[in-house]
Protein backbone atom coordinates (compact mmCIF):
# COMPACT_ATOMS: atom_id res chain seq x y z
CA UNK A 1 0.00 0.00 0.00
CA UNK A 2 1.60 3.31 -1.00
CA UNK A 3 -1.57 5.53 -0.54
CA UNK A 4 -3.06 7.26 3.20
CA UNK A 5 -6.30 5.06 4.07
CA UNK A 6 -8.80 7.55 2.68
CA UNK A 7 -10.73 9.09 5.70
CA UNK A 8 -14.60 8.51 4.51
CA UNK A 9 -17.30 9.30 6.73
CA UNK A 10 -17.79 5.53 7.24
CA UNK A 11 -14.18 5.23 8.11
CA UNK A 12 -14.07 7.61 10.77
CA UNK A 13 -16.97 6.37 12.21
CA UNK A 14 -15.39 2.71 12.50
CA UNK A 15 -12.51 4.65 13.66
CA UNK A 16 -13.81 6.67 16.37
CA UNK A 17 -12.30 5.76 20.10
CA UNK A 18 -15.74 5.98 21.33
CA UNK A 19 -16.23 2.45 20.34
CA UNK A 20 -12.90 1.59 21.59
CA UNK A 21 -15.43 -0.98 23.58
CA UNK A 22 -16.30 -2.92 21.09
CA UNK A 23 -12.92 -4.06 19.96
CA UNK A 24 -12.08 -5.75 22.71
CA UNK A 25 -11.98 -9.67 22.32
CA UNK A 26 -14.88 -10.77 24.67
CA UNK A 27 -17.36 -8.23 23.19
CA UNK A 28 -16.77 -9.30 19.73
CA UNK A 29 -16.97 -12.85 20.38
CA UNK A 30 -20.30 -12.52 22.75
CA UNK A 31 -21.52 -10.66 19.38
CA UNK A 32 -20.60 -13.65 17.10
CA UNK A 33 -22.35 -16.38 19.68
CA UNK A 34 -25.77 -13.60 20.06
CA UNK A 35 -25.58 -13.40 15.92
CA UNK A 36 -25.04 -17.43 15.83
CA UNK A 37 -27.70 -17.94 18.39
CA UNK A 38 -29.99 -15.77 16.79
CA UNK A 39 -29.88 -16.92 13.66
CA UNK A 40 -30.55 -20.72 14.95
CA UNK A 41 -33.43 -19.51 16.95
CA UNK A 42 -35.11 -18.31 13.81
CA UNK A 43 -33.84 -20.95 11.59
CA UNK A 44 -35.89 -23.39 14.12
CA UNK A 45 -38.89 -21.15 14.20
CA UNK A 46 -39.31 -21.65 10.53
CA UNK A 47 -38.39 -25.44 10.63
CA UNK A 48 -40.90 -25.88 13.43
CA UNK A 49 -43.36 -23.49 11.87
CA UNK A 50 -43.48 -25.70 8.34
CA UNK A 51 -42.88 -29.18 10.28
CA UNK A 52 -46.21 -28.11 12.25
CA UNK A 53 -47.93 -27.67 9.34
CA UNK A 54 -49.40 -23.82 10.75
CA UNK A 55 -47.14 -21.61 8.77
CA UNK A 56 -47.19 -18.10 8.20
CA UNK A 57 -48.84 -17.14 11.28
CA UNK A 58 -49.20 -14.09 13.61
CA UNK A 59 -46.40 -16.14 16.22
CA UNK A 60 -44.07 -16.77 13.57
CA UNK A 61 -44.00 -13.00 11.76
CA UNK A 62 -43.61 -11.63 15.33
CA UNK A 63 -40.79 -13.67 16.08
CA UNK A 64 -39.29 -13.02 12.75
CA UNK A 65 -39.60 -9.34 13.09
CA UNK A 66 -38.15 -9.54 16.79
CA UNK A 67 -35.48 -11.58 15.31
CA UNK A 68 -34.26 -8.97 12.31
CA UNK A 69 -34.60 -6.05 14.59
CA UNK A 70 -32.77 -7.51 17.49
CA UNK A 71 -29.99 -8.57 14.60
CA UNK A 72 -28.98 -4.46 13.98
CA UNK A 73 -27.77 -3.59 16.85
CA UNK A 74 -26.20 -6.79 17.10
CA UNK A 75 -24.42 -6.65 14.14
CA UNK A 76 -23.73 -2.58 14.62
CA UNK A 77 -21.48 -3.68 17.75
CA UNK A 78 -19.56 -7.05 15.86
CA UNK A 79 -19.08 -4.26 12.47
CA UNK A 80 -17.81 -1.95 15.51
CA UNK A 81 -15.38 -4.35 17.06
CA UNK A 82 -13.68 -5.09 13.49
CA UNK A 83 -13.82 -1.85 12.65
CA UNK A 84 -15.78 -2.14 9.44
CA UNK A 85 -12.91 -3.81 7.74
CA UNK A 86 -15.14 -5.98 5.25
CA UNK A 87 -17.80 -2.66 4.53
CA UNK A 88 -15.30 0.19 4.21
CA UNK A 89 -14.32 1.41 1.56
CA UNK A 90 -10.72 -0.89 0.19
CA UNK A 91 -9.01 2.63 -0.02
CA UNK A 92 -9.96 3.60 3.67
CA UNK A 93 -8.26 0.08 5.12
CA UNK A 94 -4.42 -0.21 5.30
CA UNK A 95 -2.56 -3.35 4.49
CA UNK A 96 -2.82 -5.25 7.66
CA UNK A 97 -6.56 -4.37 7.73
CA UNK A 98 -6.86 -6.08 3.58
CA UNK A 99 -4.82 -8.84 5.13
CA UNK A 100 -6.77 -9.86 7.98
CA UNK A 101 -10.29 -9.54 5.38
CA UNK A 102 -8.82 -11.69 2.93
CA UNK A 103 -7.56 -13.96 5.27
CA UNK A 104 -11.21 -14.27 6.84
CA UNK A 105 -13.12 -14.83 3.19
CA UNK A 106 -10.24 -17.78 2.51
CA UNK A 107 -11.22 -19.28 5.54
CA UNK A 108 -14.77 -19.21 5.32
CA UNK A 109 -14.87 -20.03 1.36
CA UNK A 110 -16.06 -23.42 2.04
CA UNK A 111 -18.01 -23.28 4.36
CA UNK A 112 -20.01 -20.32 3.07
CA UNK A 113 -20.73 -21.89 -0.39
CA UNK A 114 -22.11 -25.23 1.61
CA UNK A 115 -24.43 -22.89 3.17
CA UNK A 116 -25.65 -20.92 -0.02
CA UNK A 117 -26.53 -24.47 -1.48
CA UNK A 118 -27.68 -25.81 1.88
CA UNK A 119 -30.41 -22.56 1.50
CA UNK A 120 -31.36 -23.98 -2.17
CA UNK A 121 -31.67 -27.44 -0.83
CA UNK A 122 -33.65 -26.52 2.47
CA UNK A 123 -35.96 -24.24 0.70
CA UNK A 124 -36.27 -26.74 -2.19
CA UNK A 125 -36.99 -29.73 0.55
CA UNK A 126 -39.90 -27.04 2.50
CA UNK A 127 -41.35 -26.45 -0.80
CA UNK A 128 -41.47 -30.10 -1.27
CA UNK A 129 -42.76 -31.40 1.53
CA UNK A 130 -44.62 -29.04 3.55
CA UNK A 131 -45.90 -26.83 0.45
CA UNK A 132 -45.11 -23.69 2.33
CA UNK A 133 -43.21 -21.42 -0.58
CA UNK A 134 -43.08 -18.40 2.43
CA UNK A 135 -41.35 -20.44 5.23
CA UNK A 136 -39.39 -21.86 2.59
CA UNK A 137 -38.26 -18.43 1.37
CA UNK A 138 -37.48 -17.54 5.07
CA UNK A 139 -35.54 -20.74 5.67
CA UNK A 140 -33.58 -20.22 2.39
CA UNK A 141 -32.83 -16.49 3.05
CA UNK A 142 -31.41 -17.38 6.93
CA UNK A 143 -29.34 -19.84 5.65
CA UNK A 144 -27.66 -17.94 2.75
CA UNK A 145 -27.95 -15.21 4.68
CA UNK A 146 -25.81 -17.02 7.52
CA UNK A 147 -23.22 -17.96 5.03
CA UNK A 148 -22.54 -14.25 4.48
CA UNK A 149 -22.23 -13.46 7.98
CA UNK A 150 -19.62 -16.34 8.29
CA UNK A 151 -16.62 -14.10 7.11
CA UNK A 152 -17.59 -11.63 9.78
CA UNK A 153 -17.76 -13.97 12.70
CA UNK A 154 -14.53 -15.56 11.76
CA UNK A 155 -12.79 -11.88 11.23
CA UNK A 156 -14.36 -10.93 15.02
CA UNK A 157 -13.55 -14.25 16.55
CA UNK A 158 -9.77 -14.37 15.29
CA UNK A 159 -9.16 -11.08 14.99
CA UNK A 160 -5.87 -10.18 17.24
CA UNK A 161 -6.51 -7.90 20.29
CA UNK A 162 -5.44 -4.40 19.56
CA UNK A 163 -2.37 -2.49 21.15
CA UNK A 164 -4.03 -0.85 24.30
CA UNK A 165 -0.92 1.45 24.22
CA UNK A 166 -2.09 3.54 21.33
CA UNK A 167 -0.63 6.84 22.31
CA UNK A 168 -1.31 10.36 21.01
CA UNK B 1 1.61 -6.97 1.09
CA UNK B 2 2.88 -8.51 4.53
CA UNK B 3 1.84 -10.97 7.06
CA UNK B 4 1.44 -12.19 10.23
CA UNK B 5 4.80 -14.43 10.97
CA UNK B 6 4.21 -18.32 11.38
CA UNK B 7 6.35 -18.79 14.01
CA UNK B 8 9.81 -17.11 15.80
CA UNK B 9 11.98 -18.05 12.73
CA UNK B 10 9.31 -15.84 10.23
CA UNK B 11 9.30 -13.05 12.83
CA UNK B 12 10.49 -9.53 11.92
CA UNK B 13 11.84 -7.39 14.77
CA UNK B 14 12.39 -4.37 15.09
CA UNK B 15 13.43 -0.95 16.70
CA UNK B 16 9.97 1.15 15.83
CA UNK B 17 9.32 1.67 19.54
CA UNK B 18 13.07 2.58 20.78
CA UNK B 19 13.18 5.44 17.66
CA UNK B 20 9.41 6.62 18.58
CA UNK B 21 10.52 7.06 21.97
CA UNK B 22 14.00 8.67 21.31
CA UNK B 23 12.56 11.06 18.41
CA UNK B 24 9.14 11.73 20.83
CA UNK B 25 7.52 10.47 17.71
CA UNK B 26 3.66 8.53 18.69
CA UNK B 27 2.26 5.81 16.78
CA UNK B 28 -0.16 8.15 15.58
CA UNK B 29 2.06 10.25 14.09
CA UNK B 30 3.94 7.55 12.78
CA UNK B 31 1.26 5.69 11.45
CA UNK B 32 0.20 9.17 9.33
CA UNK B 33 3.48 9.64 7.96
CA UNK B 34 3.24 6.05 6.55
CA UNK B 35 0.23 6.08 5.43
CA UNK B 36 -1.41 3.02 8.21
CA UNK B 37 -3.27 3.37 11.01
CA UNK B 38 -1.49 3.54 14.36
CA UNK B 39 -2.83 0.06 15.38
CA UNK B 40 -0.97 -1.26 12.40
CA UNK B 41 1.91 0.03 13.89
CA UNK B 42 1.96 -1.75 17.35
CA UNK B 43 1.27 -5.01 15.27
CA UNK B 44 4.53 -4.41 13.68
CA UNK B 45 6.04 -3.62 16.88
CA UNK B 46 4.91 -6.50 18.99
CA UNK B 47 5.82 -8.86 16.24
CA UNK B 48 2.34 -9.84 15.47
CA UNK B 49 2.72 -8.63 11.49
CA UNK B 50 5.31 -8.27 9.27
CA UNK B 51 5.06 -5.39 7.38
CA UNK B 52 5.30 -5.23 3.59
CA UNK B 53 8.93 -4.12 2.11
CA UNK B 54 7.23 -1.02 1.09
CA UNK B 55 5.82 -0.45 4.62
CA UNK B 56 9.15 -1.06 5.93
CA UNK B 57 11.01 0.91 3.44
CA UNK B 58 8.79 4.08 4.07
CA UNK B 59 9.07 3.39 7.73
CA UNK B 60 12.89 3.36 7.80
CA UNK B 61 12.88 6.55 4.96
CA UNK B 62 10.68 8.17 8.09
CA UNK B 63 13.26 7.68 11.00
CA UNK B 64 16.13 8.68 7.91
CA UNK B 65 17.71 5.24 8.17
CA UNK B 66 18.40 2.02 6.49
CA UNK B 67 15.91 -0.48 6.49
CA UNK B 68 18.60 -2.94 8.20
CA UNK B 69 18.71 -1.07 11.07
CA UNK B 70 14.76 -0.86 12.08
CA UNK B 71 13.85 -4.76 10.88
CA UNK B 72 16.35 -7.74 11.27
CA UNK B 73 15.25 -11.09 10.79
CA UNK B 74 17.61 -11.99 13.83
CA UNK B 75 16.41 -10.11 17.12
CA UNK B 76 18.16 -6.55 17.75
CA UNK B 77 20.81 -5.67 19.93
CA UNK B 78 19.49 -3.01 22.90
CA UNK B 79 20.99 0.42 21.33
CA UNK B 80 22.82 0.62 24.82
CA UNK B 81 24.41 -2.72 23.74
CA UNK B 82 25.48 -1.12 20.29
CA UNK B 83 26.98 1.68 21.84
CA UNK B 84 29.22 -0.10 24.25
CA UNK B 85 30.14 -2.55 21.23
CA UNK B 86 31.27 0.56 19.27
CA UNK B 87 32.97 2.49 21.44
CA UNK B 88 34.84 -0.27 23.06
Amino acid sequence: MSSHPARTHLARTFEDERYAWARNRPVRRRAVVGEAALLSALVAATVVAAATGSGWTTWFFIAWMVGMLSFIPLHSVLNLGIRGVLDRDGRSLDEHQRRLGERSHRAVGWPSTALTFAAFTGAVTVVAVTGHVTLALCLGFLLWFTGGLMTYWHLAWTSPEEPADVDG
Amino acid sequence: MGRQPKGETDKVHDRIGVLRADRGVSRKDLAEAVGVHPQTIGYVERGEYSPSLALALRIARYFDLPVEAVFSLEPLPSLSQELLRRTS
